[in-house]
């Protein structure tokens, strides 16, 4: 069941929006050779805790850290540990919070100091197939449209879209209906939901270099291409309205109050 | 944090277990074990084998899924 946010929903849902927009520049920046994932994790914590709010994702199904850090082949849900990050490395980081009770979820993948031509280029189509897919958040369209434009765009671009993890509908809860896969399957074309003002998804492509299998390590969460090639993850909380779409997790939308914290 | 694709399938209880799961077969001929899935977990319907069900799998095990639908509660 598909749950529309009204006026008020969207008063306390844009704040904990633009707090993870924030955060993830801030993270983000902060980035640099030599630092452990630990490090980056716990740095995120304290920004996430700055702006008065709680990361959604520890404790989620038992999950143990604040954010998502994947690296290279890792394609989301990356646990935070001893691994320290390298020039040349490309980390994609996962943001949610939880503010107000409504949740804000972000991503986006950088690289560490510099990286190889290859990866620039997988962060660049992984990020443009994002707003290629945010420019079908139209009302009156349907979710295979952005399923459509993220895997046209990734795919014309030689690179390959992620099956088993998709986005989702998002808002006092983390992961709601609808599904919003970054591919089309053909049985979910015919009834595929209608997009309506008042829905609010994370739009998430994960687009590896390689081919699209992926398997999950023994840890119980980090999620790796199976042919160990590169993988980048972006993603915004997009607001469906009367008319253009609204990024909620822009990161500039942070209201000055909080701001001047 | 990204969401796994869960798989809706159809399916027909053949038995069921104790704690409220079931052994459910669906149409390719697999069983798996079926479990209450989201709020219908706090009052499951108890459901007799031949009732319908429709279960939402996570692609990374399809020994078992959730049941999201039965045909006793429409």
């Amino acid at each position: 069941m598909i749950i529309l946010k009204n006026e008020r929903d969207l008063e306390a849902m844009r704040p904990a929006c633009a707090i993870a927009g924030s955060v993830l520049d801030e993270v983000a920046a902060w980035i640099k050779p030599g630092v452990t994932t630990k490090e980056v994790d716990s740095f995120a914590a304290s920004r996430i805790k700055h702006y008065g709010a709680k990361s959604a994702f520890l404790g989620y199904r038992k999950y143990p850290c604040q954010i998502c850090i994947s690296a290279n082949d890792q394609v989301v849900h990356g646990l935070a540990g001893a691994r320290r990050l390298e020039f040349g490395d490309i980390v994609s980081l996962d943001i949610g919070v939880v503010y107000n009770g409504f949740i804000g979820d972000t991503a986006r993948t950088v690289a560490v100091g510099g990286c190889s031509v290859i990866a620039q280029r997988l962060m660049d189509v992984t990020e443009k197939s994002l707003q290629e897919g945010i420019a079908q958040a139209v009302s009156g369209n349907r979710v295979v449209d952005i399923s459509r434009a993220i895997q046209n765009y990734v795919e014309g671009n030689g690179f390959s879209v992620v099956r088993e993890f998709v986005g989702h509908g998002v808002g006092r809860s983390m992961h709601e209906e609808p599904q919003v896969p970054n591919f089309v399957d053909k049985k979910d074309e015919k009834k595929s939901e209608k997009l309506r003002p008042g829905m609010t998804l994370a739009i998430e492509p994960m687009v590896n270099t390689g081919l699209p299998g992926v398997k999950i390590l023994n840890d119980g969460w980090t999620v790796v291409t199976q042919d160990g090639s590169l993988s980048a993850h972006f993603e915004h909380t997009v607001l469906i309205t009367e008319s253009e779409p609204e990024i909620l997790t822009w990161p500039a939308r942070m209201p000055s109050k909080l701001k001047a914290q | 944090m990204a969401r796994e694709d869960a798989i809706e399938v159809e399916g027909a209880v053949v038995e069921a277990l104790p704690h409220a799961l079931y052994r459910v077969a669906l149409a390719n001929g697999h069983r798996v074990l079926a479990h209450w899935k989201g709020k219908a977990r706090r009052n499951p319907v108890p459901l007799e084998p031949g009732d319908r069900v429709k279960l939402e799998m996570s692609p990374f095990d399809l020994s078992k899924g959730g049941i999201v639908w039965n045909e006793k509660e429409i």
